[in-house]
């Protein structure tokens, strides 16, 4: 009853059997696939008959100050399963990601939208521009070091007590 | 014939103010008489940068924003959201928190598909009497969710691990007296416009969706639907008790913009058949439980999704164990379903376009969020 999530451990087995060297880490909430091999791996799990992802749920990006993760929950309709695949991106600076929409049609705009959103260039896609925001808006807004608040302000609850400790965020400004 | 009479491609702007594009929505199609050879859609007009402001909220202040991304379906969506953050910490929603639920998450349904019917006929040019008919029972549902939270639209009812109020005194009786009401709008409805010439000529063939460009492009609810894959979240993945239910889903077997209006039809009839199933046997008991205003979830991350009027509604929280959420994401229906518009459009005509995009029932308040 209900949707079958995959552990990380089996989305890792599986990736390793269709595209091998592709998965640099497995956590506990993910496996980590290698950006070099994004598309192979995505395209196998897609068409591989005992893996069938064939629909992309969803697609979206994270800022963890020192990295950013890009997620993808993709899932079985006819097997009913689903599954968490993730890529990290250390360089800052350029982010660059191979883009799965030659795999799913469905990554085209929500790629559109994490560009627009933390600024990260997806290789092959077709027509990658901003699309909340206008061209040439100063910065990437969602990421964690963009002043959100006048006053150099950082984002967060920083006045609530016993709040997470966070790295020291690099300061920036915006022009 | 074109060979004779050489017509220049011309750019046209459809929107942003135009009643046909359902809010702030602009497209910019290219014609070449009156064939669409191409077609951009530009939003982001609406765009309010929830997801940044939602990190700087506690997990509860966050609930209000959520009726404001899809603001025909502030119920579902906050439903979605509080399931994600119950999912996150590990929370467990009483039975009657569930049942409460399940009834409004339908009773909006069902208001969401009047608005989205009504102005589909609107759109095929039934002008503006359907959306009477539609809007005068939808107009009763809001009156129901004004009496149990106090809103119309934007109801902030659920909160995490519940919902925020016990039921009013004759909450029951209303909604028994209007589920009578609403089946004879559905039948005028199918009656009226469902098997009506002009609606059907102006509807049938028109956006065909095959099903493997519907699966491959993500599109989910009456799209995904209409195009004959039998797929709801609530059957497949059932959340908040879905499974004591007996409902069907129905499909369509075209994927045209008059399967996708069927299905919206159909959806409506089997919506009121959980809403009767779940005031029949409305547990007793307590109807949320306790948690803490500035609830702390453990690290980690959680990805829960419901199927909403328009879709697969999904909301992925990463949290750092802080009272905020670290990252919070919603996954739009409406938007995803907007992927196939070019392929939908491109080959008919203006009017056709108009159509097509009546029949994705969009929020641009959900698209731009």
């Amino acid at each position: 009853m209900g949707t079958r999530w995959w552990t990380a451990t089996e989305v890792a087995e599986s990736a390793m059997k269709l595209v091998p060297d592709s998965v640099s880490r497995v956590e506990e909430s993910a496996c980590y696939v290698v950006p070099d091999k994004l598309v192979e791996v995505m395209s196998s799990l897609r068409d591989d008959a005992s893996t069938n992802f064939v629909h992309l749920s969803n697609l979206c990006a994270a800022d963890y100050w020192n990295r950013f993760e890009v997620v993808y929950h993709v899932q079985s309709l006819e097997k009913n399963c689903i599954a968490t695949v993730k890529v990290e991106i250390v360089d800052r600076e350029s982010p660059v990601l191979p883009s799965v929409t030659s795999v799913w049609h469905g990554a085209w705009l929500q790629e559109c939208e994490a560009y627009d959103l933390y600024g990260i260039r997806f290789e092959g896609h077709p027509n990658l521009s901003r699309i909340l925001l206008w061209e040439g808006y100063p910065g990437w807004p969602l990421r964690k070091d963009f002043l959100a608040m006048p006053g150099g302000l950082q984002p967060g609850l920083n006045e609530f007590a016993g709040t997470a400790p966070k790295p020291e965020p690099p300061v920036h400004t915006v022009e | 014939m074109s060979e004779v009479i050489k017509t220049e491609p011309f750019v046209m702007n459809i929107g942003p103010q135009h009643p046909s594009t359902h809010g702030v929505f602009r497209v910019k199609v290219t014609v070449d008489g009156e064939k669409i050879t191409d077609a951009e859609m530009i939003i982001g007009y609406l765009h309010r940068s929830m997801e940044k402001l939602a990190e700087e909220r506690t997990y509860t202040q966050n609930i209000p924003f959520t009726d404001r991304t899809d603001y025909l379906s502030s119920m579902s969506n906050n439903l979605g959201y509080c399931l994600a953050v119950e999912k996150l910490g590990n929370l467990s929603v009483p039975p009657r928190g569930q049942a409460i639920r399940v009834i409004m998450a339908e009773l909006q349904r069902l208001a969401s598909h009047c608005m989205g019917a009504g102005a589909f006929a609107n759109d095929t040019g039934a002008w503006q009497t359907p959306v009477m008919w539609f809007n005068r029972e939808r107009e009763r549902i809001l009156d129901i969710f004004e009496m149990t939270s106090g809103a119309r639209l934007t109801c902030n009812y659920m909160r995490i691990g519940g919902v925020a109020f016990e039921l009013r005194t004759g909450f029951e009786d209303a909604v028994r007296q209007l589920l009578p009401r609403l089946r004879q709008t559905i039948a005028d409805g199918q009656e009226l416009l469902a098997e009506n010439e002009i609606f059907i000529v102006r509807a049938r063939d028109v956006a065909v969706v095959s099903p493997e460009m519907a699966i491959g492009a993500s599109l989910t609810g009456p799209m995904l639907r209409g195009s004959g894959v039998a797929w709801d979240i609530r059957k497949a993945d059932p959340y908040s008790g879905y499974e004591k239910y007996d409902f069907q889903i129905p499909i369509g077997y075209k994927g045209d913009a008059y399967d996708r209006f069927t299905v919206r039809l159909e959806e409506m009839r089997q919506s009121i058949k959980i809403v009767e199933q779940a005031l029949d046997d409305l547990p007793g008991g307590p109807h949320s439980t306790e948690v803490p205003l500035a609830f702390r979830p453990p690290s980690g991350e959680a990805y829960a999704r419901i199927e909403s009027p328009r879709g697969e509604l999904g909301y992925y929280l990463v949290s750092d164990g802080g009272p905020s959420p670290f990252r919070f994401h919603i996954r739009p229906p409406s938007l995803i379903n907007l992927s196939v518009f070019k392929e939908m459009t491109v080959g008919g005509s203006i009017a056709d376009a108009i159509v097509a995009l009546g029949s994705v029932d969009i929020v641009v308040g959900e698209i731009d969020r």
